[in-house]
């Protein structure tokens, strides 16, 4: 169990020196790099759907998918006009900066903001540095209000948390006021986002934000 | 680097091999106690502890129901499960993304006589991890919820096919999400064709008594084995 844990910490500390290298080439060639991360079926693809086709005219944006297996989402993006790479991670429940890496090497166009679209899970991908410059995560209203509680490290690695669904509020007892509070102890500096990317309510906020920080990016 | 890399692979190996063994010793136990062992699993957020809350609800008056919690670190669950009148362990996973054999075994030591008949572990909220370590469990029972989307059995293939029994959750919020249940079997039954499948809402009860029936069916029949194994 001790040569575990000792490779654990090989592996992320060696991470961590590909993720900063990446972060810097990318800036380099002028991409704005968001790592996206949530639990499966919140919303990923739905929400890059919308912002694509929003912003189309504003930011040429490239998506890569990372899968376990299948590619019914890069279809969906494909189908939309927008560049995007499937990336097969073959069992592996997160992306590391390696992977990213081989991933972007991939990109034939010239963009401009690219989605890391993670696996869903929210335990795994957050605790390894994929080289994004922003790291943003979803939760999904159906997945309900106490996942702050249980899945903290997620809420506390991410800039901007979009809560998604909005529109199936009836449905469900979900309390955004004690979401608010609960990321908050987690996490002060995050920017939250309530939306539904369904019926477009709220998107402009996020969509703002997005175009908001890659500026900060390109100046920086 | 390329030394440290076929260090993980070998660990990797020996860390499968030794769940397995662990498990093999959780079967052992369980046979031993005659209890039926239960690994939940499901997305954050489908629904686990509204099923289990149903599931104690159901059948406490027949059996001694014990429940692990793994949180990684919380305990809202087991404040919830404990209040339907199940017996509780909180197993704190610490930042690991499942729950493996060992821990198994380990927080099965710690339920107190008389032993549970039935043990339900609510596995981390997670569609991948949890899959790839056999928990010595009689019974995987997964959750997928309507609003995730018919299309999980293409995305995370494994959990599908190494499911017993899988229950869509939610089917109350169909009308304001596009979810096509005879194609989400369909998807199921080409990774698993044995696997049963159970439309249901925890939340208005809908479908839940043919499930529950199916489970306690399962139940008696598993438990009745494990007497016959131990009079031998």
């Amino acid at each position: 169990m001790i040569k575990v844990i000792e490779l654990k910490r090989t592996v992320t500390d060696s991470n961590d020196r590909d993720a900063e290298r990446l972060r810097r080439e990318l800036k380099e060639r002028g991409i704005f790099l968001i790592n996206l991360m949530s639990a499966p079926g919140s919303g990923k693809t739905t929400l890059l759907s919308r912002t694509i086709t929003d912003l189309s005219g504003k930011a040429r944006i490239g998506v890569m998918e990372a899968d376990i297996a299948s590619d019914v989402d890069a279809l969906k993006i494909d189908a939309l006009g927008a560049e995007s790479i499937q990336v097969h991670t073959d069992g592996m429940c997160h992306m590391d900066a390696g992977m990213t890496k081989s991933g972007l090497a991939g990109l034939e166009t010239d963009v401009q903001i690219v989605f890391l679209e993670n696996i869903g899970n929210l335990i795994c991908p957050a605790e390894f540095d994929t080289g994004a410059h922003r790291n943003v995560m979803i939760l999904s209203l159906p997945e309900g209000d106490d996942k702050p509680l249980k899945y903290p490290l997620m809420f506390q690695k991410c800039d901007a948390l979009i809560i998604t669904k909005m529109d199936a509020a009836p449905y469900f007892d979900f309390d955004l006021d004690a979401v608010k509070k609960r990321v908050r102890a987690l996490n002060p500096m995050i920017r939250i986002f309530p939306l539904s990317a369904k019926t477009g309510d709220g998107m402009e906020a996020w969509e703002n934000w997005l175009l908001n920080e890659w500026e900060k990016q390109k100046n920086a | 680097m390329n030394d440290a890399l076929f260090d993980v692979i070998e660990v990797r190996a020996g860390v499968e091999a030794e769940n397995d063994r662990y498990a093999a010793q959780v079967r052992d136990f369980t046979q031993k106690k005659g209890a039926f062992l239960i690994n939940l699993m499901a997305s954050p957020g489908a629904g686990k502890t509204s099923v289990l809350c149903r599931i104690i609800d159901a059948l406490s008056a027949k059996y001694r129901i014990g429940v692990m919690e793994a949180d990684m670190d919380a305990d809202v669950d087991s404040h919830t499960v404990t209040a339907h009148g199940a017996k509780a362990l909180q197993l704190r996973t610490g930042t690991s993304c499942h729950v493996d054999a060992k821990m198994m075994l380990f927080g099965l030591d710690c339920f107190k006589e008389p032993f549970p008949d039935v043990i339900i572990l609510e596995n981390v909220g997670n569609l991948v991890c949890p899959a790839e370590f056999d928990v010595g469990a009689d019974l995987k029972l997964m959750i997928l919820s309507v609003p995730e989307g018919d299309d999980k059995p293409l995305k995370y293939p494994l959990m599908f096919t190494v499911s017993d029994l899988m229950l869509i959750n939610k089917i109350d919020t169909a009308p304001i999400f596009d979810f096509d249940i005879e194609k989400c079997k369909e998807h199921v039954r080409k990774l698993n064709p044995r696997m049963e499948v159970f439309p249901v809402s925890a939340k208005t009860e809908n479908g839940m008594e043919s499930f529950l029936l199916r489970l306690e069916a399962l139940i008696e029949q598993t438990l009745a084995e494990k007497r016959k194994g131990a009079e031998k």
